[in-house]
């Protein structure tokens, strides 16, 4: 994957003191430290630590990472870290005095941290493409992906649109996502394979 | 990752932008707010003092069960200047060393400080033991400042 930009111009606006690029960035990368403690099954008061832990090792330390652009790796990998981390010190002082490493729950490791990044960076992406679509297309995509997933006649009494006319326009509506310079790093380095998609069809 | 976003077909993408939603949703609001109060720690202009003796690693290292009643002892050094932290019945008593007067600062992770002063052989002595995690910023009389890292007691 590409670098993404639109980070490196985060850091770079939070090294020089700018607070709205820093809650830009928790806004992002949350929901990626929280699914880091949740495959560690860490109790709530845990994940705060490890949240709160994560969060000020970053803000003391973003004007020395080397690659920006790197910053969700930084982050997975420390999350990580804080992990085990606080595992390791909840058993240590357990009153038992058992060894401690029959204590931990299995590392789910370095794999499934790297498949949790993967799934965070496009998530954020996603959701910065998602946030940017105009309004119509934000409460219509919206209304479409709430769980149980409405049908077209309630989504046409709900939003007051035709039903013959949700189909093409949840397809603009997509077609726009797509093309969201967020998402364009996550597309294939030789341009095309989504036009062709959409020219077959 | 790029065959990824770009083979969806539309109900993918839409399945992929349902999920995106729902792992932020699952985020809990005020985990977010705290995380964003964390740039008050953003560019501290302070020198940072390192840990460099804690009694509770070093009764691990020689992997003795120490007595209950051990005392918890903590010593952060910087370039120009020392700490040393005892941990006493209910409260944390502190040195600042080379021996003077100096204004402590407590800074809790929470959020809040409360400002005490070590007198003129560097002593002082922050009641009650604060509870959760925190650090102390020294400043001395002649302009040093220094914070040590986070402390949990």
């Amino acid at each position: 994957m590409r670098d993404d930009p639109s980070v490196i111009a985060l850091v770079k606006r939070v090294c020089d003191g700018d607070h709205e690029a820093w809650n830009e960035i928790v806004e992002r990368y949350s929901p990626l430290v929280w699914s880091i403690c949740a495959r560690y099954q860490l109790s709530r008061t845990d994940i705060d630590d490890v949240g709160q832990g994560v969060w000020l090792m970053l803000v003391e330390n973003i004007g020395n990472l080397r690659q920006p652009a790197a910053l969700p790796g930084w982050l997975a990998t420390t999350t990580r870290n804080e992990c085990l981390r606080i595992l390791r010190t909840a058993s240590r002082y357990d009153p038992d005095g058992l060894p401690t490493d029959d204590l931990l729950p299995p590392d789910s490791g370095e794999r499934e941290v790297e498949d949790d990044l993967i799934e965070a960076e496009l998530n954020a992406a996603l959701r910065a493409a998602f946030a940017e679509l105009g309004e119509a297309c934000h409460t219509l995509l919206s209304m479409l992906i709430q769980d149980p997933s409405p049908s077209y006649a309630e989504v046409s009494s709900a939003l007051g649109m035709p039903v013959g006319s949700i189909g093409p326009t949840r397809a603009r509506c997509l077609l726009q996502l797509r093309r969201s310079p967020h998402l364009a790093v996550f597309l294939p380095e030789q341009a095309g394979g989504i036009e062709v998609k959409e020219t077959g069809r | 990752m790029s065959a990824v976003s770009a083979g969806l077909t539309d109900d993918e993408l839409l399945e992929a932008l349902r999920r995106a939603v729902t792992a932020r949703d699952a985020v809990p609001a005020d985990f977010i707010a705290a995380a964003k109060q964390a740039f008050a720690w953003h560019n501290i202009d302070a020198e940072l003092a390192q840990l460099t003796y804690d009694s509770r690693a070093a009764d691990h290292a020689l992997a003795t069960r120490t007595e209950a009643a051990s005392i918890r002892a903590l010593t952060f050094t910087s370039d120009r200047l020392t700490i040393e932290l005892e941990v006493a019945q209910d409260s944390l008593v502190g040195q600042v060393v080379p021996a003077q007067a100096a204004v402590i600062t407590v800074l809790p992770r929470t959020g809040g400080e409360a400002v005490i002063t070590a007198d003129e052989i560097g002593c002082f002595s922050v009641e009650p033991i604060p509870a959760g995690q925190f650090r102390l910023r020294c400043r001395t009389s002649a302009g040093v400042e220094t914070m040590t890292g986070w402390i949990t007691l």
